[in-house]
């Protein structure tokens, strides 16, 4: 068993083999602020990669509305119970159990989905914490009834459950970009992925007998595109990109900026032990203490940095957030003036410029010429 | 008690339970039918195999789902068949969400020796392992578990590769489907004409299936047990065979799987200890 180094959890965690961090770091930002549960993202996927027998259930991209949704039914209340009470944080530094801990006799700690359990993907949808009060005013954050819409794919783990699992080593991450693939090939539909994923981001596909997962769209990362969930978000919450290495990280990379230099965008989960690589910038309007059991106690930081920018603050990483639907190619590098913000490639070409603030006319309430008063109409 | 130790008493346990067995693969004439039932299964000797659950590798089976297998051979010099009987109260033919399947494997190493890992053998020391699994059977007896069988109701409009009434296999036959499901490969392991597949390993996770398939068998359920044949030539043509034939004795082992235990892959029982496989002439 090999220590592997986690930096979301400040602490070592086993990993079955021996482990290099890939030369960057498939990673996808969503801003929850922003999602408003369309599901564009979920037919783009479905309609790109699970149109297929046997793939009927299947949403490698998913959006359910917490605390309510679960898509497969109660994954995640599972993997609080998996994980159990002692889910300690020391400061930055987690204490408890992982899922990699496994047991004696399993490799990792899982708990297996049953065919009926992936069947309602928009259960609890719009559905908040309680029922509301008449009288009951939202005025201050956080509310006192919330709800939110959590958008969800693999999340490319650094330390992935599903290739600790598989007794085939069917299951691979790539060197070059650090997304995970199953190899067709090698699987034998044994599920022990299915099982040990503690996001239930692997699914069997009972025709063609073989665990599927979301690929990461990577034959169009390989062309230098972002993956079709990220451009066609109506919302625009989504930026997909590449994490560096630990130490590595450079302030004008939009991922390295989010992630590990603002600290706004946070992994999901992190207890798993994983190093899931989808950041949230968690929702404002939910309880600290919800956000942070989700994404760990960097949550009241996240919160308050994106409460500051939107005070005017944070401009860069106002700019920066311009820049989240605004092309279909993968951006390396942003730059954030004034007026408008940049996207450049990896060679530092530009190709993106989008203005911050949309030009505007003010027009007089009263127009003097004709003596009439305007409506509130364009 | 660690996993180590569990998988060391069960696994020395295993070895003291099958020391010593040997079985007879019983010359006989003309061709073998891959009918459980068949007569020729008359002059063959039952052995008598104990399985102890896999506690060497994880995912382990430490429950002990099905405890005995009783084995008998026959050849023709020419094709080596062996009859697999155990008791299994849960009939399993399906390989679904979370469901698995019976299966049954006999493995034989490549080269006539006990110092072959029984393991699934082990770098350079290769063994081939003849499986035959319940939801194969089920494919060729009932026709193949699609949608329309496993969910009759289930509502689709329309598949893209494919044109209504929609079967599988049939349909996917095409660049466009295969792409779905991986390729050309998936396909083919699940268009097998017969219920037993060919692989071979050189240690645990490492089974790889054959490019020739040649085995054949049948699996019946009757009253509460399953009644396996599986066959194969000794040697296959353009393809690895492993060292053995009339009066060229071998050894082999034998694995189970009981589906709604949850069995399949690694958590499965197995006979711990080569049993020596006499081959008359
Ligand atoms: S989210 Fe699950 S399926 Fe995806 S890499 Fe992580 S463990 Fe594997
Ligand atoms: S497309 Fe964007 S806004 Fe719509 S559900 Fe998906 S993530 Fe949310």
């Amino acid at each position: 068993m090999a220590k592997a180094y986690n930096w979301q959890i400040n602490r070592e965690v086993n990993y079955p083999y021996e482990h290099e961090r890939p030369e960057k770091q498939f990673a996808v930002v969503m801003d929850l602020n922003k999602c408003i549960a369309c599901q564009t993202c979920t037919v783009a996927c479905k309609t790109t990669w699970t149109p297929g027998r046997g793939q009927e259930y299947q949403l490698w991209n998913n959006v359910e509305t917490k605390p309510n949704g679960f898509y497969p039914l109660g994954w995640d209340v599972k993997l609080m119970e998996l994980l159990g009470e002692d889910q300690r944080w020391k400061g930055d530094r987690y204490e408890g159990k992982t899922v990699l801990d496994g047991t004696d006799t399993e490799p990792v700690l899982g708990w297996m989905p049953d065919d009926l359990d992936w069947t309602n993907p928009n259960i609890g949808e719009d559905e908040v914490n309680e029922p509301v009060d008449i009288g009951t005013v939202l005025e201050k954050f956080p509310h006192p009834i919330w709800m939110f819409y959590l958008p969800r794919i693999c999340n490319h783990c650094t330390y992935p459950a599903c290739v600790a699992a598989c007794p085939r080593q069917a299951i691979y991450k790539r060197k070059e970009d650090g997304i995970v693939l199953i190899d067709p090939e090698r699987c034998e539909g044994y599920q022990e992925c299915v099982k040990a994923c503690p996001y239930k981001k692997s699914m069997f596909n009972y025709v063609a007998r073989i665990s599927q997962k979301c690929i990461g769209c990577f034959p169009r990362v390989e062309n230098g595109l972002q993956p079709q969930c990220v451009i066609t978000c109506i919302g625009k919450i989504r930026l997909m990109g590449f994490l560096s290495r630990p130490g590595e990280e450079k302030r004008d990379n939009p991922i390295d900026f989010l992630v590990r230099i603002k600290k706004v965008a946070l992994p999901l989960y992190p207890q798993t032990g994983l190093e899931p690589n989808v950041y949230y910038i968690p929702p404002i309007n939910v309880p600290l203490s919800f956000l942070k059991q989700m994404f760990g106690p960097g949550a009241e930081h996240a919160v308050k940095t994106y409460m500051a920018m939107r005070e005017g603050k944070e401009p860069e990483l106002q700019a920066l957030l311009h820049l989240f639907g605004s092309t279909d190619r993968i951006v390396h590098h942003f730059s954030a003036g004034t007026n408008e913000v940049i996207g450049y490639d990896e060679n530092m070409n530009e190709i993106v410029r989008v203005p911050l603030y949309e030009p505007f006319q003010i027009r007089p309430h009263k127009d003097e010429r004709l003596g009439v008063v305007r409506q509130d109409i364009p | 008690m660690n996993g180590l130790v569990v998988g060391l008493i069960t696994f020395l346990a295993g070895l003291a339970l099958s020391f010593g067995l040997e079985l007879v693969s019983v010359k006989v004439k003309g061709p073998i039918p891959t009918d459980p039932f068949s007569k020729v299964w008359k002059k063959a000797k039952a052995v008598k195999v104990p399985l102890a659950g896999q506690t060497v590798t994880k995912p382990m089976e430490v429950n002990l789902p099905i405890s005995e297998i009783t084995v008998k051979s026959v050849n023709n010099g020419k094709e080596i068949a062996f009859l697999l009987i155990w008791e299994d109260k849960t009939q399993d033919r399906f390989h679904l969400i979370n469901k698995f399947s019976d299966a049954v494997a006999v493995q034989i190493p490549y080269e006539p020796s006990a110092d072959v890992p029984v393991t699934m053998g082990a770098k350079g020391k290769r063994v081939l392992i003849l499986h035959w699994t319940a939801f194969r059977q089920e494919n060729i007896d009932n026709g193949y578990s699609d949608v329309a069988k496993i969910h009759p109701n289930y509502a689709y409009d329309w598949y893209p590769h494919a044109k209504p009434p929609y079967r599988y296999p049939e349909d996917w036959n095409n660049q466009y489907a295969l792409a779905y499901i991986g390729g050309e490969k998936v396909y083919r392991k699940n268009t097998l004409k017969t219920p037993i597949r060919e692989v071979v390993a050189e240690g645990y996770g490492s089974s790889t299936w054959k490019d020739v398939q040649g085995a054949d068998g049948r699996g019946v359920y009757r009253n509460g047990k399953w009644y396996v044949v599986i066959k194969r030539d000794f040697v296959e043509e353009n393809t690895s065979n492993p060292e053995w034939g009339p009066g060229r004795d071998t050894f082999v082992t034998f694995a189970v799987w009981d589906g709604s235990s949850g069995n399949r892959g690694a958590r499965k029982v197995l006979s711990y200890q080569w049993i020596k496989l006499r081959i008359e002439r």
